[in-house]
C-alpha cells in the first residue's frame, strides 16, 4: 500500500521532468531535441514537406499547443497565416506570445531583405525580412545557443545537461560547417533561379548569387509574361539552375528547363521534406551535395 | 550687441533642433504604435434571378419562413439578405479592429456598414489568460453552435447561407449579445465543449419582447437572457485527412412578432428547441490543394401559441417539428482555382394546430454550384449557379429561382487568419 503511493506521488513528478515543447518546424524540433535530450518531449506542428508558409491549422494542432508547456517559434512573420488562430484556440497562457515559456527564433537573428517599402501590390512580402533565416548553417549555431538558454531558463535544474549537449552540439556542428565550407568553396559567385527566395541564406552562406524567381513576386503564382521573362533572363546570364522548393509544382520550371536546357536541382527547406533526409545534418549535406 | 546677436543665434539654433529633430518614435505621448490591426473586407455581387425583387419577396417557405429572400421593410428598418436584389449589390463594407487590449484580453470588433446603416456584426473581448485549455468572451458575438454560424460570410464558400440557417435563424444565424465560455480538454484528441449564455433576440425563431400593448398584451414577455446554447467538438486527423464534427443544442423563448404585417399578421410565442450535428472531413493532397467536404444538420422544435387574425384575438396551440441540411463538397485546386457544389433540403415539416397536422409540403431543395479564382489571398471573385425548388408563392404553387452570381470579395489591411 505504501509503495502504491510513493509510486502515485512521484508519477506526477515523472511527468513534470519531461518538457512538452511545441515547435512549429522540424529543424526547430531536432534542434531543440539536440540540446534539450531526454529532458524534454517535442512536438511539431507543420510538416517538413509543405510549404511552411500554408499551413492547415487543424484543430488536433490546438490539442498539441494546448498541452505543451512551452512553445518556440520561427517568427519573421512565417506562421502568421496558421499558427496565432491555434494559439488563441488553446487557452495555455504558456504559449502566449508573452510569456517567458515562448520563443520567437526570429529576434535573435539580423533578417535579411528586410523591405524598405511594405505594399501588398509588391505580393505577399514578409515585412521583417526574408523569415527563411534557418538555411545558413552558421545561423543553426546561434539558435542553438539561443535555444539552450531557453531551456536552461525553465528548467534549471538540468542545466548543466544542457550546457553539455550544446557544446557536443557545437563541436560536432562547426566540423560541419568545415567541410560544407569546403565542398562550396568553388561555387561562390554562382548565378542561380529559385521559385521563390526561401534559400536567401543559403546563397548567402556560401556565396551563391540569385538573379530571379520564377514567382512573379513573393506568393504571386508565376505568370507566363513573367515566365517568359525569366527565359530571357536564362540565355542571358546563363545560371547554373533552377534550385526549386520540394513544395511548388516544378510544372513551370519544366516548361522553361524545355526552352533553355537549363538544370532543376530539388532542394529540401526542411527536416522530411524529402525522405532521405531525417536530421539537421543531412539536410545541408544534401543541400550542399544537390549544386554540385 | 554682437554677443546679444550669438546668443540669440544660439537660441534660435537651440529651439530648432527641439522642434524639428526628435523622431517620431520617442515623441513623449505617441501612441501611433498601439494602433489595432485594421482591415476592411468588401462584398459586392451582381445578381441576375429570373424573379423579380417583388415577386420575390412575397415567396415562403410554408411553415418554416417568409420573405426569406429579397428586401423587405420590418418595423420601419428595411431587412436584406444577401445579394438581395436584381442587378449590383453592395453587401457589405465590413471594417475589422482587432488587437490586445492587455496582458489578460484581446478585443475585436466587426462592423458592418452597407445600405441599411451600420451594423455591429461582432464586438468582443476574449480571455488569454486564463489557463486549464478555457477560453472565456463576452459582447456581441456569433455563437460556435454548428460549424458556419461562427464564421463570417467572407469566409463562407457559397455566397449565400444555407437554406436551413437562413430558414430557421435568418441569415446571421444565431449572433448575439451574450457570454461564452470554451473549454479545450487536455485530451490527445481535440475535444472541446463550450456553453453560452444569450440575450434571445433571433427574430426567426427566438425572442423575449412583449407582444401587443403593455398594458394588455397579446403575449408577456420573457426576461432576458432567454437563449442558451451548448456544444461539443471534436477532431482527430488520420494521416493528411482531418475529421472534425460536433453537435450542438439551443433551447431559448420564442416571442415572434408579426403583427404589423400587412398580409395576414401573426404572432407566436412559446419556447423553442434547435438541435445541430456537423461534420467536416478535409483531404489535403498538398499545401495548396485540398478536397472538404461540409455538412451539418438542423433541427428544430417550437412550442406554443399561434396567433391569428388581423386583431390576433384567435390563439391556437402550435407545434412545429421541422429539420434540413445541407452538404458541400469542395475543391481547391491550387493558389487560384475553387470549385464547389452544394445540395440543400428541408426534409421535414410537421406542423401541428391544436393536435391536428396541417400537412405542409416538406419538399424544399436547393442546388448550388460554384468557381472562384483567386488572384492572391486577398482577393476572390466567384461565380455561383442556384436552383432554388424551395419557395412557394401565396397560391400555394412551388416556384424555381434561378440565380446567377458574380461576387467580389476583397480585403486589404492586417487582418487576423481564419481558424479550421
Amino acid at each position: 500500500m505504501k509503495k502504491l503511493l510513493t509510486l502515485l506521488t512521484l508519477l506526477p513528478l515523472t511527468l513534470l521532468a519531461h518538457l512538452n515543447i511545441a515547435v512549429s518546424y522540424p529543424y526547430i524540433g531536432a534542434l531543440t531535441k539536440s540540446i534539450g535530450g531526454e529532458h524534454i518531449n517535442t512536438v511539431v506542428l507543420a510538416k517538413g514537406n509543405w510549404d511552411p508558409h500554408f499551413v492547415i491549422p487543424r484543430p488536433s494542432l490546438i490539442t498539441k499547443v494546448r498541452n505543451a508547456d512551452a512553445l518556440i517559434m520561427n517568427g519573421g512573420q512565417l506562421e502568421i497565416g496558421w499558427l496565432p488562430p491555434l494559439i488563441n484556440r488553446a487557452g495555455n497562457p504558456r504559449t502566449s506570445p508573452r510569456a517567458s515559456s515562448f520563443l520567437n527564433l526570429s529576434h535573435h537573428i539580423e533578417l535579411i531583405n528586410k523591405p524598405v517599402d511594405v505594399d501588398r501590390k509588391d505580393g505577399d512580402i514578409h515585412p521583417d525580412g526574408n523569415p527563411h533565416f534557418h538555411l545558413n548553417p552558421n545561423n543553426i549555431l546561434l539558435l542553438a545557443g539561443v535555444i539552450k538558454k531557453f531551456l536552461i531558463s525553465l528548467d534549471h535544474e538540468h542545466q548543466e545537461v544542457y550546457e553539455k549537449n550544446y557544446a557536443s552540439f557545437l563541436s560536432s556542428w562547426s566540423e560541419k560547417i568545415k567541410g560544407w565550407e569546403q565542398k562550396m568553396a568553388a561555387k561562390k559567385g554562382m548565378k542561380v533561379i529559385q521559385f521563390h527566395d526561401n534559400l536567401a541564406y543559403f546563397n548567402q552562406a556560401y556565396g551563391l548569387q540569385n538573379i530571379g524567381t520564377i514567382e512573379p513576386l513573393p506568393g504571386i503564382p508565376p505568370s507566363s509574361k513573367h515566365t517568359f521573362k525569366i527565359i530571357e533572363l536564362i540565355k542571358e546570364q546563363k545560371p547554373c539552375c533552377i534550385l526549386h522548393d520540394v513544395y511548388h509544382s516544378t510544372k513551370t520550371a519544366e516548361y522553361i528547363s524545355s526552352k533553355t536546357g537549363i538544370k532543376i536541382v530539388l532542394m529540401p527547406h526542411d527536416i522530411n521534406s524529402l525522405e532521405s533526409i531525417d536530421d539537421l545534418g543531412s539536410l545541408f549535406d544534401h543541400l550542399t551535395e544537390a549544386v554540385q | 550687441m554682437k554677443k546679444l546677436l550669438l546668443l540669440a543665434l544660439s537660441g534660435a539654433l537651440v529651439y530648432g533642433e527641439v522642434v524639428g529633430v526628435i523622431p517620431a518614435n520617442k515623441r513623449t505621448f505617441d501612441q501611433s504604435q498601439y494602433i489595432p490591426d485594421i482591415s476592411v473586407v468588401l462584398d459586392a455581387s451582381y445578381v441576375n434571378r429570373n424573379k423579380t425583387n417583388d415577386e420575390l419577396q412575397h415567396l415562403e417557405l410554408p411553415g418554416v419562413a417568409h420573405a426569406l429572400l429579397g428586401s423587405h421593410e420590418h418595423d420601419g428598418a428595411n431587412h436584406a439578405t444577401y445579394n438581395a436584389d436584381q442587378g449590383f449589390n453592395l453587401n457589405y463594407a465590413e471594417l475589422v479592429f482587432s488587437s490586445n487590449v492587455d496582458p489578460f484580453l484581446t478585443m475585436d470588433a466587426i462592423l458592418h456598414f452597407s445600405k441599411n446603416g451600420v451594423e455591429v456584426e461582432e464586438a468582443y473581448f476574449t480571455s488569454t489568460a486564463l489557463g486549464h485549455g478555457l477560453r472565456a468572451r463576452a459582447g456581441k458575438l456569433l455563437s460556435n453552435f454548428g460549424y458556419l454560424n461562427a464564421q463570417h460570410h467572407h469566409y463562407w464558400d457559397f455566397g449565400d447561407m444555407p437554406l436551413v440557417y437562413e430558414a430557421f435563424l435568418g441569415s446571421h444565424g444565431i449572433n448575439e449579445l451574450g457570454a461564452q465560455i470554451q473549454w479545450t480538454a487536455p485530451t490527445p484528441i481535440y475535444m472541446m465543449a463550450g456553453f453560452e449564455v444569450l440575450q434571445g433576440e433571433n427574430e426567426q425563431m427566438f425572442g423575449n419582447a412583449t407582444i401587443g400593448d403593455i398594458e394588455d398584451p397579446i403575449a408577456k414577455g420573457k426576461d432576458a437572457p432567454s437563449l442558451f446554447v451548448g456544444y461539443a467538438k471534436t477532431s482527430f486527423d488520420l494521416g493528411d485527412t482531418t475529421f472534425f464534427g460536433g453537435l450542438s443544442y439551443a433551447q431559448g423563448s420564442s416571442r415572434i412578432d408579426h403583427s404589423d404585417d400587412e398580409e395576414s399578421p401573426h404572432a407566436f410565442t412559446g419556447d423553442s428547441k434547435l438541435y445541430g450535428a456537423d461534420l467536416v472531413i478535409l483531404h489535403a493532397f498538398d499545401s495548396y490543394s485540398s478536397l472538404k467536404w461540409q455538412s451539418e444538420w438542423l433541427s428544430r422544435e417550437m412550442k406554443g401559441t399561434q396567433y391569428s387574425d388581423a386583431t390576433l384575438s384567435t390563439s391556437s396551440a402550435m407545434k412545429k417539428q421541422q429539420s434540413g441540411l445541407y452538404t458541400q463538397l469542395i475543391y481547391t485546386h491550387d493558389q487560384n482555382w475553387k470549385f464547389g457544389a452544394r445540395y440543400e433540403a428541408i426534409c421535414h415539416n410537421d406542423v401541428k394546430v391544436n393536435g391536428v397536422n396541417t400537412n405542409k409540403p416538406r419538399d424544399f431543395r436547393k442546388y448550388s454550384a460554384m468557381i472562384e479564382y483567386h488572384t492572391s489571398e486577398f482577393a476572390r471573385f466567384r461565380l455561383q449557379y442556384n436552383r432554388n425548388d424551395s419557395l412557394y408563392n401565396e397560391d400555394g404553387f412551388k416556384q424555381t429561382i434561378d440565380t446567377i452570381m458574380l461576387q467580389a470579395n476583397i480585403s486589404i489591411g492586417a487582418h487576423g487568419a481564419h481558424s479550421f
